[in-house]
């Protein structure tokens, strides 16, 4: 090829380009959702003096080019695949592969943080607990990081001050440790959360250590539904799909399931969520402020408090053989000032059970 | 508008190229002109009133310049543009730091004006500048065509981060130039390596950069990685720019003087500055240097240009202290050179590069910094003063995630890639054909991959929050 003609072609292939990505942008519908990041897309934005004169549609108009570009989503895996495989990046926008797991850089330690989450835990204590002879149990839930991050060369949290300034922030309640119970495996490779099915013995140390022995016998039930939990979407890596199992026996389909933020009657495996964005959100609906399970065919009258984020709703269900009722709380969506009205204090053994992502980032409790 | 944003690269440009190219030839200053207008409104709706007033100012003055010169009156008439326009760049630029120091100094609470800096005026200002200046001198002769004028002030490639496009430089392609397949070619494919340049090295350094300053586990290997991280982004950055207005330049036809040519492998300060935004150091040579007198004065005046200069560069560079340290920091090592060192420095390969490294390495650390005390803090955080640790878990981890980017730009900043390209292309007729089917098919990559870029900006998980 002469050099004039190379000058026609690089010509002619980047006006093409430039032509071509143009009138697709222009004629492709607008989406309206991201799977993968699980969030509502920017649209056109409002076109009038105000807007234009203020910058606002300037600056929404480029968010609306970025969000509705064409195969968006085979291009951010483009550039997750150059910055790790191109230019040697660990990790793209903090999401890193190790063992063949995707997690999320979770550092460094925030001290404020946790002082946060275990000041709000203690406002609960002295507001309903102290005086209502209440056993009260605390746990942390490692995540993912602790088992990969460190052990792979990736910045980690000093897990063990961790877990020495919540118990020491936390001296109200006993600290119950479930470390020692897990390891990588329990956990999805493509999601934060640990798998259900291989929670019996975390959930058989917990109920021991409160007094409550739990036989652990369920069934194994697998959703026929691929899961990709959130790691999938934000890695932007073509990562395989997994399978959600969950346990059931006869009692947990008897167990009535009440949703106090949406005020209704629910179930513990809600299956219309299980087919949905994120199949995780099966387990007891997901994220929700305040609710309840009730076991009617409970051989005791004990009753649990659990104070929870979303790892919770998966092991909730298995304390329900141990338990007549186990009211579940989030208090990242409901004040505690509130719970008064919902809740009568008196005599429940009371768990809080935390991740350490959540604790790490415990300024959004309420 | 950024260069390196979807709106301008999938959206404005492509029009703007149909609009320019189908335009007759005597319309084309005008499409031009319409289209920088539009290019700077959209980052600045209100200041695209400023730059037109600063532009009509430009164009009376050249003018009435004209009209009377030889006469007393040109002098003063050119005093009232420079006057009015160095006005605007005052006011809109440092009357925030005037007010500031002025409070310190008297102990007085005069509110703060919270102007926001319009885009580009650094620049667009020293252009009418010197072309005002230019007339006066009757190095060119006033642009009757408004039109003209106007779309050399605002043109939009070099519009808000130059270079610094001298009138004189551009005056005969304003009037006729040339399009073609070359100047296309040879155009869009600057503009592709600097757009490369800026997106794929100095975004990635510039977020290493953030990493760091974030950073609770700063280490004295951290300190000069940062430091190296920064040199080398702000190159990357601002030469990437450079780059990409050269080339688009190009594209339309103009030939826009080079602004960077390696400056990091000069082997003395003085060499570096001949090579650093040379149209910046070339503006103050041509417009403030020599007529304070240059060198052809006394010794002890000389010097007093040299700080006027430096000072005055490194205050163009921002309204902040540390940028006027900056300045006269190279102000010192320059006078330094100049009397005793460039000698040795010639002498000595390696140790003058040495020398150079590090010297550019300290001053665009105080470049960086918030204010001289954070500058003072990193200085001597490179050094090891305040307790800081020599390394941490975290530096070693930031050196393996950033080591591959950062060696790209090491290799980036020297000829070494253009001069082994050229050396393979004219080897023989076949290494030339090799080498120009690659060129396409190289640039059309880039784009893709610096679009892949470019849409994960936009990259903003729900985090529903951690469930």
């Amino acid at each position: 090829m002469t050099t004039k003609t190379k000058n026609k072609v690089v010509t002619i292939c980047i006006a093409v380009l430039l032509a071509g990505i143009f009138l697709w942008c222009l004629c492709r519908p607008a989406d309206a959702f991201s799977d993968s990041e699980r969030r509502a897309l920017a649209q056109f934005p409002e076109l009038s003096a105000e807007t234009v004169l203020s910058g606002k549609f300037m600056t929404e108009f480029e968010s609306y080019t970025l969000d509705q570009f064409p195969l968006r989503d085979k291009l951010r895996t483009l550039k997750a695949v150059c910055a790790f495989y191109l230019f040697g990046q660990k990790d793209n926008h903090d999401i890193y592969l190790a063992q063949g797991y995707a997690s999320k850089l979770e550092y460094p330690m925030k001290e404020e943080a946790m002082e946060r989450a275990a000041g709000r835990f203690a406002y609960v204590y002295d507001k309903y607990l102290k005086e209502n002879d209440a056993k009260v149990y605390f746990s942390i839930i490692p995540d993912k990081n602790y088992f990969l991050a460190e052990a792979n060369g990736y910045p980690a949290l000093s897990y063990e001050t961790f877990f020495e300034e919540m118990k020491k922030d936390m001296s109200f309640a006993e600290y119950i440790d479930i470390t020692g119970l897990l390891t990588l495996k329990d956990f999805y490779r493509t999601d934060t959360h640990w798998k259900q099915e291989n929670l019996i013995p975390v959930a058989g140390a917990l109920g021991e250590a409160m007094g409550t022995p739990l036989s652990g016998e369920y069934r194994v039930e697998t959703l026929d539904y691929p899961f990709y939990g959130v790691y999938y979407g934000q890695s932007a890596l073509p990562l395989a799909a997994e399978e959600i199992k969950y346990l059931t026996s006869k009692a947990l389909e008897n167990c009535k399931v009440f949703d106090f933020q949406n005020n209704k009657e629910t179930t513990v495996y809600d299956m219309e969520k299980a087919y949905g964005k994120d199949p995780y959100e099966m387990f007891l609906s997901g994220s929700l402020s305040l609710m309840t399970v009730e076991n009617p065919n409970a051989t005791t009258e004990k009753e649990l408090i659990l104070f929870r984020d979303s790892f919770g709703s998966s092991i909730a269900p298995l304390f329900a053989e141990g338990y007549r009722k186990i009211t579940l709380v989030d208090i990242r969506y409901i004040h505690p000032d509130l719970l008064g009205r919902y809740i009568e204090f008196g005599g429940q053994d009371v768990l809080f059970l935390y991740s350490t992502l959540v604790l790490n980032n415990g300024e959004t409790m309420k | 508008m950024l260069f390196s944003s979807i709106p301008f690269l999938y959206y404005f440009l492509p029009v703007v190229l149909i609009l320019y190219f189908i335009a007759p030839k005597g319309l084309k200053n005008a499409v031009l002109l319409l289209a920088s207008l539009f290019f700077y409104a959209w980052g600045e709706p209100k200041y695209v009133l400023l730059m037109i007033a600063s532009i009509i100012i430009g164009y009376l003055s050249g003018l009435l310049i004209e009209a009377f010169r030889e006469q007393r009156i040109s002098k003063i008439i050119l005093g009232i543009s420079v006057g009015i326009n160095l006005g605007f760049l005052a006011y809109f630029k440092y009357a925030d730091f005037f007010i500031e120091n002025f409070n310190t100094v008297t102990g007085l609470s005069v509110p703060f004006l919270k102007i926001a800096l319009p885009i580009g005026i650094s620049f667009y200002t020293f252009q009418i500048l010197s072309y005002s200046v230019d007339v006066y001198r009757g190095d060119v002769p006033a642009q009757k065509n408004p039109v003209s004028l106007a779309a050399y002030v605002a043109m939009f490639p070099q519009l808000i981060a130059g270079p610094i496009v001298r009138y004189a430089n551009i005056a005969e392609e304003l009037k006729e130039r040339t399009h073609s397949f070359e100047n296309f070619a040879l155009g869009i494919r600057r503009f592709i390596f600097g757009l490369a340049k800026k997106i794929l090295i100095a975004n990635t350094l510039g977020e290493l950069c953030d990493i760091f300053k974030a950073s609770e586990e700063k280490s004295v290997l951290f300190f000069w990685f940062y430091g190296i991280a920064f040199a080398l982004h702000i190159y990357f950055d601002f030469s990437g720019y450079s780059d990409m207005a050269i080339g688009l330049g190009r594209v339309f036809g103009f030939h826009f003087a080079e602004n960077f040519d390696y400056p990091y492998i000069s082997k003395s300060v003085t060499e570096f500055w001949r090579r650093w935004h040379m149209s910046l150091g070339s503006w103050f040579r041509d417009y403030l240097y020599i007529p304070l007198g240059g060198n052809r004065v006394p010794k002890a005046r000389w010097f007093f240009n040299i700080f006027v200069v430096w000072f005055s560069t490194g205050f163009w560079h921002g309204a902040s202290w540390n940028f006027i340290v900056w300045g006269l920091y190279f102000a010192v090592l320059l006078v330094f050179e100049k009397m005793y060192l460039l000698k040795k420095l010639e002498n000595s390969r390696v140790l003058s590069r040495v020398y150079v490294l590090f010297t550019v390495l300290i001053s665009f650390v105080i470049f960086n910094a918030a204010d001289m005390k954070e500058a003072f803090t990193y200085i001597g955080g490179m050094f090891g003063i305040g307790g800081v640790p020599f390394m941490t878990k975290e530096f070693v981890y930031y050196l393996r995630s950033y080591g591959v980017v950062l060696l790209l730009a090491i290799v980036g900043a020297t000829p070494l890639v253009k001069q082994t390209v050229l050396k393979i292309s004219n080897r023989n007729t076949n290494s030339q054909k090799a080498v120009n089917i690659a060129e396409p098919v190289l640039l059309v990559l880039l784009m893709l991959v610096m679009t892949a870029y470019l849409v994960d900006g936009s990259f903003n998980p729900f985090l529903y929050f951690r469930f």
